[in-house]
This record gives C-alpha cells, sequence and structure tokens, in this order.
C-alpha cells in the first residue's frame, strides 16, 4: 500500500501486512492507522519489549552454543541478526461451564492371611494389612472463568512457536497505543477472530482439563472426561513483542528462526540436527547397554 | 449528609460479571474483560508519524525506558498501562465511643472477668496507654455460582469415603476482610459484628491522637486477598450441602459476579493497662462499649486454693470409700 509520507510528503511503501514502515527519503518511523473491520480488527492491547536487543542476542548465542545435537557450523554461527517485531494475536476469555464425569478412587485397608516360610524353614500362617482402591463414579458440573489465552494472529509466526515463548506477563499489558509500534516492526493480523477462537477455545479447554484434575475428590481418579461450553467469549487483538533472530550456518541451507519473548527472555527454535552426532550417540549408549549386560552376565557365572 | 458511596455507584459495570470497574482498571478484575476503550474510530488509511510533544521530533518506543522515548531531547511519553495504587480508605465509620467511656469499658470488664481473676483487678488496673485507631479492612458483596467436590461417609461401602459433587448459588452482603497490620484475624473477628456500616462517612472526624492505618498491600494484592476470602466463603457454603456426618478434601470453584469491594476505616481504642507491674493489652469496640476483649492476670492464689481444694475433698472422698468398704 502506498501512503503519504507526513514528515517530508514523499511516497512511502508498506506491505499490506505490515503496521509500521519507514520512509525511504526521511526515514521518520511511519505507523499505520485504518479503520477496524469485523476481519481484521485494531489492537486494542499490547504489551511492550522489556529485554534489550543485547539481553536477548545474549540468551540466543548462549541457546545456539548448548544445541548439542547440532552441526558444529549451526554451534559456531555468529548471532547478530536481530529484529524487533509486535506479533498480532488474539487474547481470549470466557466463561467455561462444565460437565465431567470421572472414577475415584477411594482407598481402604483389608487385613489378610498368607503362608510364608520362617527362617527355620517351617511354613507359617500371618497377617498383613493391605491397601485397596474402591472405584466409584462420580458426575457434577464445574464453573469458572478462562483468561489470558494468547492465541497467534499471524501466519508468519505459528501458534506452537507462539505458545514456545510463552507466558506473558500480563502485569504489564497496555491499552494499546500506536506510539508503542513505532520504529519497530508490526505485522497485521492475518486471521480473523473467528478463525482463532477454536484455537483458543481448545487452550482454554485444556486449561479446564487440568483444573478438574486438582478438583476430584478420593485418593486417586481416573478417566476423567469433560464437555465445556464456553459463554460470554472475548476475543482481542494485542499486540505481542517477540525478538526474531535468523542463524545462519550454512549458505546452501535456509537459515534457523529463532524466537525470543520480548519480554521475559523465554527463547524457541528448531535447530538442525547432526545425524552423525546422533549415530555416535546411539552406538554409544548401545555400547554401554551392551557393556552393563556383559558384566551382569559374567557377575551370574 | 452526602452519600459516600455516589462516586462508586457511578463506576461503569464490567459488560460479563457485572463488577464495578476501577478507573485504573485496563481488564475487568473479576473476569478479565477487556475495558472497552474511548478512542475515535479511525475512517481511512493513512501513516502517521508520531511526533515528541517537546522537539517534534519522530518518537520510537524505547525498550530501556520501556515506554516511547524521544531520540533528541530524551523526553518520555506516557502510556495508559494497569495502574496498581496502594489503596487509602473510602469511607470511615465515626467513633460512638469517647476515650473516657472506652476507660470505663475497660473497667467495666476486668470486674466481669470471674472469680479466678484477682479481686482488686478493675480497682488497681491503671490504664498506661489508650489510642484510638482507625484500622483498615475491605467488605465484599459477591453473588457466586459455587462448584464443589468432597469426599464423605454418605453412600461409604467397602471404603469409608464416598465422593460427592454439587454446584450452589451463594450470595454475601457485606463480609468483613481486615488488612490491619495491628490487629490479629481473632481480634478483628470479634469486632466485626458491632459496627454500623450504615454511618460511614468520606473523612475522618477529629480525634485527638488517632491513628489511621493504612492498606499496606498494592490492588493487585488486595485482590488476591479477597478472591481467597471469597473462596472460603464458598467453601464454608459448600459444606452444609455436603451428605453425611464426616468429610473430607472438600474443593470448590467460584464463578463470581457482581463482585463489590469497599474499603472503610473501623473505629477501635487500643488499651494498655498496668497492674501490680505488669502490662496487658485490651481493645474496646469504637462504636459499641459492650465490647471489650483482651489480656488480664489470673489469680494464682484463688487457683491454687481451688486445686488444693479439690484434691482434698478427692482424698476425703477416698478415705470414706475406703473406711465404709472395711
Amino acid at each position: 500500500m502506498q501512503l503519504e509520507c507526513q514528515s517530508c510528503g514523499a511516497r512511502v511503501e508498506i506491505e499490506a501486512d505490515r503496521r509500521t514502515g519507514k520512509c525511504l527519503y526521511c526515514g521518520s518511523p511511519q505507523v499505520v492507522d485504518r479503520p477496524s473491520t469485523a476481519d481484521r480488527p485494531n489492537p486494542e492491547l499490547a504489551i511492550g519489549f522489556a529485554l534489550p536487543p543485547e539481553k536477548a542476542l545474549e540468551v540466543a548465542r548462549r541457546w545456539v552454543k548448548g544445541a548439542f545435537f547440532a552441526p558444529q557450523s549451526f554451534r559456531k554461527a555468529a548471532v547478530e541478526e536481530i529484529r524487533g517485531l509486535y506479533v498480532p494475536t488474539y487474547l481470549y476469555s470466557a466463561i467455561a461451564h462444565s460437565q465431567y464425569s470421572a472414577q475415584i478412587g477411594e482407598n481402604y485397608t483389608v487385613t489378610e492371611t498368607y503362608t510364608t516360610t520362617d527362617s527355620k524353614g517351617r511354613t507359617v500362617t500371618r497377617t498383613r494389612t493391605k491397601t485397596k482402591t474402591e472405584w466409584r463414579s462420580l458426575q457434577g458440573l464445574h464453573s469458572i472463568y478462562v483468561s489470558d489465552h494468547v492465541v497467534t494472529a499471524s501466519r508468519g509466526i505459528p501458534n506452537d512457536e507462539l505458545e514456545a515463548i510463552e507466558p506473558f506477563d500480563f502485569r504489564d499489558l497496555r491499552r494499546f497505543d500506536p506510539i508503542l509500534l513505532s520504529g519497530w516492526g508490526a505485522e497485521e493480523p492475518s486471521y480473523a477472530p473467528a478463525q482463532c477462537v477454536e484455537l483458543a477455545r481448545g487452550e482454554a479447554a485444556a486449561q479446564v482439563g487440568r483444573m478438574l484434575g486438582g478438583f476430584m475428590p478420593g485418593d486417586s481418579h481416573r478417566s476423567l472426561q469433560h464437555s465445556t461450553r464456553f459463554d460470554g467469549e472475548d476475543l482481542r487483538l494485542a499486540m505481542m513483542p517477540v525478538w526474531v533472530l535468523p542463524v545462519r550456518y550454512d549458505p546452501e541451507k535456509p537459515p534457523v528462526r529463532l524466537l525470543v519473548n520480548g519480554q521475559t527472555g523465554k527463547i524457541t527454535g528448531k535447530p538442525p540436527k547432526s545425524w552423525l552426532k546422533i549415530t555416535v550417540a546411539i552406538l554409544l549408549a548401545l555400547a554401554v547397554v551392551a557393556g552393563v549386560v556383559l558384566l551382569a552376565l559374567e557377575a551370574s557365572r | 449528609m452526602t452519600d459516600v458511596w455516589e462516586e462508586e455507584r457511578g463506576k461503569p459495570g464490567c459488560g460479563r460479571c457485572g463488577s464495578p470497574i476501577e478507573q485504573e482498571d485496563l481488564r475487568c478484575a473479576v473476569c478479565f474483560l477487556p475495558v472497552p476503550a474511548n478512542a475515535a474510530a479511525v475512517q481511512k488509511v493513512v501513516a502517521r508519524i508520531l511526533r515528541c510533544d517537546g522537539c517534534g521530533a519522530a518518537l520510537t518506543y524505547d525498550v530501556d525506558a520501556k515506554a516511547p522515548k524521544c531520540a533528541f531531547c530524551g523526553s518520555v511519553a506516557h502510556l495508559e498501562e494497569s495502574e496498581d495504587p496502594i489503596d487509602a480508605a473510602d469511607a470511615y465509620l465515626p467513633f460512638r465511643v469517647d476515650p473516657a467511656t472506652a476507660r470505663e469499658a475497660l473497667k467495666t470488664w476486668l470486674g466481669s472477668l470471674g472469680w479466678f481473676r484477682p479481686g482488686d483487678l478493675a480497682s488497681e488496673a491503671t490504664v498506661a496507654d489508650l489510642t484510638p485507631l482507625w484500622w483498615v479492612g475491605w467488605t465484599f458483596d459477591v453473588e457466586a455460582l459455587v462448584s464443589w467436590t468432597a469426599d464423605s461417609n454418605a453412600g461409604a461401602r467397602r471404603s469409608a469415603w464416598a465422593p460427592h459433587s454439587g454446584q450452589v448459588p451463594l450470595t454475601v452482603r457485606q463480609a468483613l476482610v481486615s488488612a490491619s497490620r495491628g490487629l490479629t484475624n481473632d481480634e478483628v473477628e470479634k469486632l466485626a459484628r458491632h459496627f454500623d456500616l450504615g454511618s460511614a462517612v468520606s473523612e475522618p472526624h477529629a480525634m485527638q491522637g488517632a491513628a489511621i492505618e493504612r492498606f499496606d498491600v498494592p490492588r493487585s494484592s488486595a485482590r488476591r486477598i479477597i478472591d481467597r476470602a471469597v473462596l472460603a466463603q464458598a467453601k464454608q457454603h459448600a459444606k452444609q450441602f455436603v451428605p453425611g456426618s464426616r468429610m473430607r478434601k472438600l474443593a470448590a470453584a467460584v464463578l463470581p459476579q457482581r463482585l463489590r469491594t469497599r474499603r472503610y476505616a473501623f473505629p477501635s481504642y487500643v488499651l494498655a493497662y498496668r497492674y501490680r507491674g505488669d502490662l496487658y493489652r485490651a481493645i474496646v469496640h469504637g462504636q459499641d462499649p459492650s465490647c471489650v476483649f483482651g489480656k488480664a492476670p489470673w489469680s494464682v492464689a484463688k487457683i491454687l486454693l481451688v486445686v488444693l481444694g479439690s484434691a482434698a475433698a478427692l482424698a476425703l472422698i477416698g478415705f470414706l470409700i475406703f473406711a465404709l468398704s472395711r
């Protein structure tokens, strides 16, 4: 999209999926303001960057060096490129009404009589106390608020990668202000709220499942199942700070992308694998197992 | 008389759970629904440059300042964020007991403690210190849906326990949660039921030497304290629905609605009195002089007399039984 720079009047080219740009002529940072639509809402909330780039680089370099099963070329690669990006996400909250059923284990003790041989070789009868579990069915209702579920609205950052650098600290949540994006990379949402709501419900249902696990009475439980209805659902577009670091380790291969949470410093990435190292590790493990077995056989002779 | 809660009634309610929203909140503190922004709608697509109010240069967000900062003049712009203030009391209950009546109430209480206390306690005790204190606390009203599970002996078979579950509504009105550092929870519980919340005013009246406690915790911590109090009320409420005569492992989940919290300062007197060289502490209610409690000495001589007398009586009975059985 072509817009006019408010500083020098030149035409500014900003990609349609971007929310920020820079004037090529005067270098002014530009932030796009546009009308909100149902499929492409405007951000309402945001968390600002709190982790400086030097710290993010330090975290990434440590992570790259620690990737033991990656090729040496990756572990020695220079991590120098870094870009701060506000990733569009949807923040989900709702009322979760669940119906659950489970088998509840209630322990009880029984006294058993058994025969054994004593130290003099005589057969003797003795008693012992044994704990057994009685399984009882339980059904019930459970209602809570679920909140703070973040799902990606960006095609560029898949949800599993975003999950890997969560959680974000919502105590630093702010009302969205375009000034937050000024001078930083920022994406427009690639997905409409309706496309992300199922993903958010899935995360919320998993949270309900975990809570129900702790809610069950008895000494143990099994076969816990629940079906959850979400009422009063709310999805708001929130911009989350992420450092993106491409690691180039082989001119023949695409760079490995690392993501660092711009607030907490949590990192994720998929390092390449060195099959030679993996093979050597497997062979070493097999050798250790074989050694232990041989020693055991030798000892039993 | 002005309505102390007029401002509170004007606060907007959350669109999902109906709880009042504080001015500083970005999201409802109960159900986390974001509070709508008041920004004007954008009509067309434009590229904006955000400029420094001080020097007019383009502003960028600065990660070290955690705010937009001008690279030229160094000024930092403010961004709206959820604030976490230390609360102050919104309402003060007036003292209805004056210091002289508080002293008299202490004397009356000391004289009513029973035979095992020193006989001259009320007459010999002298008040060493009397501090009028407005201690602080929250009250909350809530309507909630309480889900519960528990084990009880009802329906038990081989095991002594059987699982049960239920979901019940709960309404709580004016439950008090102490924020006082000076009074213990037991002391607050004794004082709580004697206060007239309807007498609240927005400013403390003149009271010589009065201390006013502050809420020592930020609002986010206060909300966690209130949440725990709501959960405790929910568990207490759920108990009556668990069948059987014995229970264990009671768990409750709460869906609160219309949770309204008020911040009060409650009047009380904290007294130190001296009796035969030792200091003791007592509390006199600031609105009801019949509510007095605290520490008081025991009469060791009287207790010894009773113990020895009882031992002598038992010995006499034993001797008589022994003599009669011969």
